[in-house]
């Protein structure tokens, strides 16, 4: 989550309102307060708002939200006159490339670490984490132009941020912070991503570090930025919400020629809406001029467009407008959420339960009945658990999680059983005689059903309790069922039993094997069932899969 | 007042004794002398009887001391051994002269010069021999032998327990001393015989056994109570798969390919893939361009291998899509509480797996105002009175909303996320009508109901735990707030 520092002082200064009004009405637009200190507080902002990751994106919706600027803010870009190319090799490895000239800066500490704060949140949220979208800014008076954004041979040297010695690309990734860090990216291409000028000096290897040469300090007054990445739009995106938010701190933004193309343009984007589409969504009633008056508050270019629509005109900044929707959750901010009425809908239906939850329900109160307390284990276990621990063979039936976060669980249960043993081993300096049960999902295949397991602990559990358990739930359950001879490992041989319905063996019942005992560091004799509930006359699991 | 058979032979006992030692009296009641004051004790709670302690000091000789009693203390058989020019060194061979000859010393009553112990004018031991003999409680000479450890004190306790007057009333007005009965047996109860029974009385202040009933877990019974709401409702309940493809968990909720919730550091993935819907390619039109709506889409290339990747279901609304895609007519009103999976690490906050509730209501004419309200509903059901909306962001709603609950001693509680389906998600399926979607991890409700401080209490229970959280909990007083 993008979590942005305000400083009140520059704060107010850019918003024209105090901090208690800006912090009090800040959740209202889409944001949480986290810590709210002396001289400043830290907000999140969600991640579709990227034009916000800045005290200069902040301060420009707030104005807008508290009716002291509303409408589009306008920017104008003057031609630069410096170009770019862009070298065609580029095009497998990192084709898009974003540039422009920012000019007249007067850094301050506060605006600096704005602009690198914003600079880090958006390599977060447009960027993924560089690979999508990275983001150089440079002094542009340490650099001639015109620039050259290249595939270089891995084996170029250039001094970079941070270090005092010339490295290799390939230096870099191994033995740079960033370089490590970002190494993934880029590592598998046999050419690199450079930027140089017209001496060719290095400003940037993008994605993953600038040059030395052009570290921005307080005293940086022209700042060129450059964007490199692998789409288009999310590129310009990022271009476009640094321009503005250094634009509203009082630079001036020039244009840069890419292959003949001058970006940026800062100009808005265009919709029309419809009046009756706004209204039907919000539920509320809203007239073509009481929606483009609520626009403007979100900082839009709006007005009626006859035909029941309204022209919208989007700023640029705005990465999250990509459906007419978007825009009327814009209209439903500004008319506040704490103002809509709450209705409920009048459509007559009908409840119903889901039969397998309702079988469970019914399995509950069965075992409930018998004297059984419920547990809910988790669905992720492990093989050790599932069978050597219950000298079952393992089988290829249960799926294995690809990257598993412990050893604990590494694929998902296909029986219970198992999981009710772990609970006796977690209860065992407990009250005796312990009768526990648990029901739910197993996955087996693919195909997700449900089973039902249960334990009985205590000096004289055997297998006529273990019978009589089961015969009772069976009972209970309708199911008509013979028993077989069992030869499940995990009981004790002449004490178990098969359960068997229309000739597939859907239970097992006994006495547990004291290997088994041992293995889950238990003293005391234990009954144990399981039945898949599949076969449970009448069980169905209507399909949704369309 | 009932007295048990047993205070009631001791009453008797104590009226013909007036006072008695609780000794003789448990040789007279054929019971241990713990027992008789144990009721004894019971009657002094009800005043009828009285018990006091008696502690006497009791003065004994230890085996040491014994010995000297016989020998003389090792001081005297020392003393006695020096004559003239007796030396230190023959002194040294008596088997007493280690204390005997440091006592002599301490007490002044020998001189030693180079070598030559001479006896004191006067010197005796007389005195200490006597009080060996004769030793009294408290006296000085005394004193000192219990701390040479010659003679040691005993503490003997006796209870003394007596009768009350109002104890005698009772005895003189009558007491009931037939024999009692525990167990009212079958051929008492055929043949007449309880008339004559003295069935026991059980004492009702005290405390039971316990027994534990059978009963299903805590964290169910919560769960059954949030289903009751969406029934009552008449929402429809929805269940499937734990195993899904990323396509369902993900791509037909509009979630981009690259979205970093989909990297393997958040979600489970399976190595196996699941096939494709038919509808898979509007899908497809919809990322990469927004299909036939309004939409920009996310760009880029939407690639079908990724979507066939199957994973453990990151939440329940791939299952609410299924259902929709399923049912496109209106109305649609349908609920899920079921689990989910995050590749989080354990700890007391966050479990790989835990319950997801969602509920979705697609139908003509429903908006933005008819979510609201169905989150009122809902929360107000599960016992928050005060609920207030504030905008949020999830990447298939929009409009977005985080509802809020107060709750007592917390403030404002973010309870979920809720909003309406984007038409890049209702599309594909040929769905015209707008989706109310919402969404709340149950498992915080559970903390804040069963009063847990630590998740993985659900899933690994303590069943004392169960055994004593109550199977019915009255509703808790409804909490205020401003609305």
């Amino acid at each position: 989550m993008a979590i942005i520092t305000l400083p009140y002082r520059y704060l107010e200064r850019l918003t024209g309102a105090d901090k208690e009004t800006i912090l009090q009405r800040l959740p209202m637009i889409g944001s949480e307060v986290e810590r709210v200190e002396d001289d400043h507080a830290d907000v999140e902002f969600f991640p579709n708002r990227p034009d916000l990751f800045s005290v200069e994106g902040v301060a420009r919706a707030m104005r807008g939200f508290l009716e002291i600027e509303t409408g589009l803010p306008s920017y104008t870009v003057q031609p630069s006159g410096i170009s770019f190319s862009v070298d065609p090799n580029l095009s497998d490895i990192r084709p898009f490339l974003g540039s422009a000239v920012i000019t007249g800066v007067s850094f301050d500490e506060e605006s600096i670490v704005s602009v690198m704060g914003l600079q880090e949140a958006l390599h977060w949220a447009v960027g993924r984490g560089r690979s999508k979208v990275a983001i150089g800014i440079h002094d542009l008076d340490a650099v001639t132009p015109p620039f050259r954004y290249i595939a270089s041979p891995r084996t170029r040297r250039f001094v970079p941020l941070d270090f005092d010695r010339e490295m290799s690309m390939d230096e870099i990734l191994s033995e740079h912070p960033k370089g490590r860090d970002y190494a993934g990216i880029v590592k598998n291409f046999p050419l690199f991503p450079l930027i140089v000028d017209a001496n060719d000096n290095v400003l940037s290897f993008p994605p993953i570090i600038n040059g030395e040469l052009t570290r921005v300090t307080e005293k940086t007054h022209n700042i060129l930025l450059d964007t490199t990445g692998t789409d288009a739009k999310a590129v310009t995106m990022a271009v476009n919400i640094i321009c503005t938010a250094m634009a509203d701190g009082g630079a001036t933004i020039g244009s840069v020629e890419i292959n003949g193309r001058r970006v940026p343009s800062l100009a808005p984007s265009e919709r029309t809406v419809s009046v009756r589409e706004c209204c039907d969504l919000l539920g509320i009633e809203l007239s073509a001029q009481g929606i483009a008056q609520l626009l403007e508050k979100m900082r839009f270019a709006a007005q009626p467009a006859g035909k029941g629509n309204v022209r919208v005109q989007v700023p640029c900044y705005r990465a999250d407008i990509m459906h007419d929707w978007d825009i009327f959750e814009d209209v439903a901010i500004a008319y506040g959420y704490d103002r809509f009425p709450a209705r409920i809908s009048e459509t007559f239906t009908i409840g119903s339960a889901h039969p397998a939850r309702v079988l469970g329900g019914t399995v509950r109160a069965i075992l409930a009945g018998l004297g059984f307390l419920e547990m809910m284990p988790f669905t992720l276990t492990n093989e050790r658990v599932l069978y050597d621990m219950m000298q079952r063979p393992r089988s290829s039936l249960p799926l294995c999680i690809m990257h598993p976060i412990s050893e604990e669980h590494t694929v998902i249960r296909t029986d219970i059983l198992p999981l009710l043993m772990e609970m006796l081993q977690a209860n065992r300096h407990r009250e005796l005689p312990q009768k526990l049960f648990a029901t739910g999902d197993v996955v087996e295949g693919l195909v997700t059903s449900q089973k039902v397991a249960g334990v009985s602990c205590h000096a004289s559990a055997d297998f006529s309790e273990a019978y009589a358990c089961m015969d009772a739930l069976a009972h209970e359950l309708s199911l008509v069922y013979s028993v077989a001879e069992s030869a499940d490992p995990a009981f004790i041989g002449g004490r178990r039993g098969d359960v068997r319905v229309n000739g597939r063996t859907v239970g097992v019942f006994g006495e547990v094997h004291p290997a088994v005992l041992n293995a889950f560091e238990l003293e005391h004799p234990v009954a144990a069932f399981e039945l898949d509930l599949t076969a449970v006359p009448g069980y169905c699991v209507p399909s949704d899969i369309p | 007042m009932e007295l048990t058979q047993n205070e009631k032979r001791l009453l008797a006992a104590l009226a013909k004794e007036k006072e008695a030692d609780a000794l003789h009296l448990a040789q007279m009641l054929d019971a241990t002398p713990e027992a008789v004051v144990q009721w004894a004790l019971l009657g002094k709670d009800r005043g009828l009887a009285d018990v006091r302690r008696k502690v006497t000091k009791k003065l004994e000789y230890t085996d040491e001391g014994r010995n000297y009693l016989e020998k003389g203390l090792p001081e005297t058989q020392v003393l006695n051994a020096i004559g003239n020019d007796t030396t230190l060194f023959s002194l040294q061979e008596l088997a007493a002269f280690k204390i005997g000859f440091g006592q002599l010393r301490k007490k002044g009553l020998i001189t030693v010069t180079k070598g030559i112990v001479t006896k004191n004018v006067g010197a005796t031991t007389a005195e200490d021999e006597a009080a060996l003999k004769n030793p009294q409680p408290g006296e000085q000479r005394t004193q000192e032998l219990v701390k040479r450890g010659l003679v040691k004190e005993i503490e003997t306790i006796r209870n003394i327990l007596s009768i009350t007057d109002e104890g005698t009333l009772m005895v003189d007005a009558g007491l009931d001393l037939r024999e009692e009965i525990g167990t009212l047996t079958r051929e008492q109860i055929i043949s007449g015989a309880w008339r004559d029974a003295n069935l026991r009385k059980y004492r009702v202040d005290k405390l039971p056994r316990v027994v534990y009933c059978g009963k299903s877990h805590p964290y169910q019974r919560l769960i059954e109570g949030m289903r009751q709401i969406f029934l009552e409702m008449g929402f429809t309940e929805i269940h499937g798969g734990l195993v899904q493809s990323s396509f369902w968990n993900f791509d037909a909720l509009f979630q981009p390919q690259d979205h970093p919730a989909r990297e393997m550091q958040d979600t489970f993935y399976l190595k196996e893939c699941m096939e494709l819907p038919g509808c898979w390619e509007s899908v497809k039109a919809m990322h990469e361009n927004g299909g036939d709506t309004t939409s920009t889409g996310w760009g880029g290339v939407w690639k079908k291998e990724k979507a066939e990747q199957c994973v453990l279901r990151t939440h329940t609304t791939s299952l609410s899509i299924q259902h929709l895609a399923a049912h496109p007519e209106p109305p649609v009103k349908a609920f899920c509480i079921d689990r989910v999976y995050r590749r989080e690490a354990i700890d007391p906050t966050h479990t790989p797996e835990f319950e997801q509730l969602e509920g979705i209501v697609m139908d003509k004419g429903v908006g933005f105002t008819h979510l609201l309200g169905f989150l009122k509903e809902f929360y107000q059901g599960m016992g928050f009175e005060g609920v207030r909306f504030r905008p949020g962001y999830f990447p298939y709603t929009e409009p977005s909303v985080e509802p809020e609950v107060w709750v007592d001693g917390l403030g404002w509680v973010e309870m979920g996320g809720a909003g309406i389906f984007r038409q890049e998600v209702t599309a594909p399926f040929g769905i015209r009508y707008p989706v109310l979607a919402w969404g709340l991890g149950v498992s915080r409700v559970a903390m804040l109901r069963l009063g847990l401080k630590d998740l993985r209490l659900l899933y690994r229970s303590d069943i004392n735990w169960i055994r004593k959280s109550p199977v019915y909990r009255p509703e808790r007083p409804k909490s205020g707030g401003e609305v």
